[in-house]
């Protein structure tokens, strides 16, 4: 459970305090965003929309171990956090290459369902976090905060529908899984993998290093 | 995940049990693979012993559903226990196989 701070005193000694000692979280963040819901909106009724985001939404997190690490939705987007602790000691997966490999399956799901008109399409972005820390602002809420969650959501940017961004320092994290189960990534469902690419994120201080990964 | 094939009739009956994730997707894979190339295309998957079933395993039994129905085969799921249904519920996966009560029911179909 997130750590709660909550001060009245804006300058409190007792808040460095408490922060000082917030041990920081590492593990694995993505964001599922639903991607053409406003256009949805504008050319169907709620009955219809309202539907599909409901289809979309139980489709991603109730699946694969999800529900438990769903942190917030902010409109139509979900955030997940996958800390190491959990992830190394889940039964459906426990390696960042099957996490992966479940997150492709689930938006191939979405994108190869034959009834049309069921679910919404996504794009994803994925990042392995050591510079985070599991604070909340608000009672009983749970959040992650830190300059990778923050590079994490900046990931998004280069996603469209049915694309999967990862960053270099999360896709390291998935190539040693490979070597350590000795598989190479043409034989998996991984094999498309883009090329690896450099940018500059708005408030990021040095270039970010990327993959993608397209459905089709 | 151990996966048991026998024939009946005309159907490859195929028992899966344990569970059906990224670990293992690939062995259920292969052997959809060996019938639809001999053109063994009628299958009959039976999940009584299946405990789990991820995006992964429901990623391989779409991809095998569309190779089966194109080539006029059929590719039915039988026996399914309560939280494997649920699974197939909420991912809408239930409309879209032939699914029976259980293996006798299958077959006679």
């Amino acid at each position: 459970m997130a750590h709660y701070i909550h001060f009245r005193d804006p300058n409190s000694k007792e808040i460095e305090e408490k922060l000082a000692g917030i041990p920081k979280c590492p593990g694995t963040c993505f964001f599922i965003d639903v991607i053409n819901s406003t256009n949805i909106k504008y050319k169907t009724e709620l009955k219809d929309w309202g539907k599909r985001l409901n289809n979309t939404f139980n489709f991603i997190s109730f699946l694969n171990d999800f529900p438990d690490n769903v942190v917030k939705g902010i409109g139509d987007e979900l955030m997940l956090y996958i800390p190491d602790e959990d992830l190394f000691s889940k039964t459906a997966y426990n390696n960042y290459f099957a996490l992966l490999e479940e997150i492709y399956a689930t938006i191939d799901n979405l994108v190869n369902y034959p009834v049309p008109d069921t679910f919404l399409n996504c794009k994803v972005s994925i990042h392995y976090c050591t510079e985070v820390y599991n604070i909340s602002y608000f009672e009983n809420a749970n959040d992650y905060y830190g300059i990778d969650i923050d590079l994490t959501a900046r990931l998004m940017s280069k996603a469209k529908a049915n694309r999967i961004v990862m960053s270099e320092k999360f896709f390291t994290k998935v190539k040693n899984d490979l070597v350590d189960k000795n598989r190479r990534i043409e034989s998996t469902s991984l094999s498309n993998i883009s090329p690896v690419y450099m940018e500059d994120f708005k408030g990021v201080p040095y270039p970010t290093e990327y993959r993608f990964l397209d459905i089709e | 995940m151990n996966i048991t094939k026998e024939k009946k009739d005309d159907i490859n009956v195929l028992q899966v049990e344990g569970r059906l994730d990224t670990t293992n997707y690939s062995e259920l894979e292969d052997l959809l693979v060996r019938l639809t190339e001999n053109n063994e295309i009628n299958i009959l998957l039976d999940l009584s012993a299946l405990e789990y079933i991820s995006s992964s395993g429901l990623r391989i039994l779409l991809k095998y559903l569309k190779v089966i129905k194109a080539a006029n085969g059929r590719f039915m799921l039988c026996a399914m226990t309560k939280d494997i249904r649920e699974i197939f519920e909420i991912s809408g996966f239930i409309n879209i196989f032939e699914i029976f009560e259980d293996q006798a029911a299958a077959l006679k179909s």
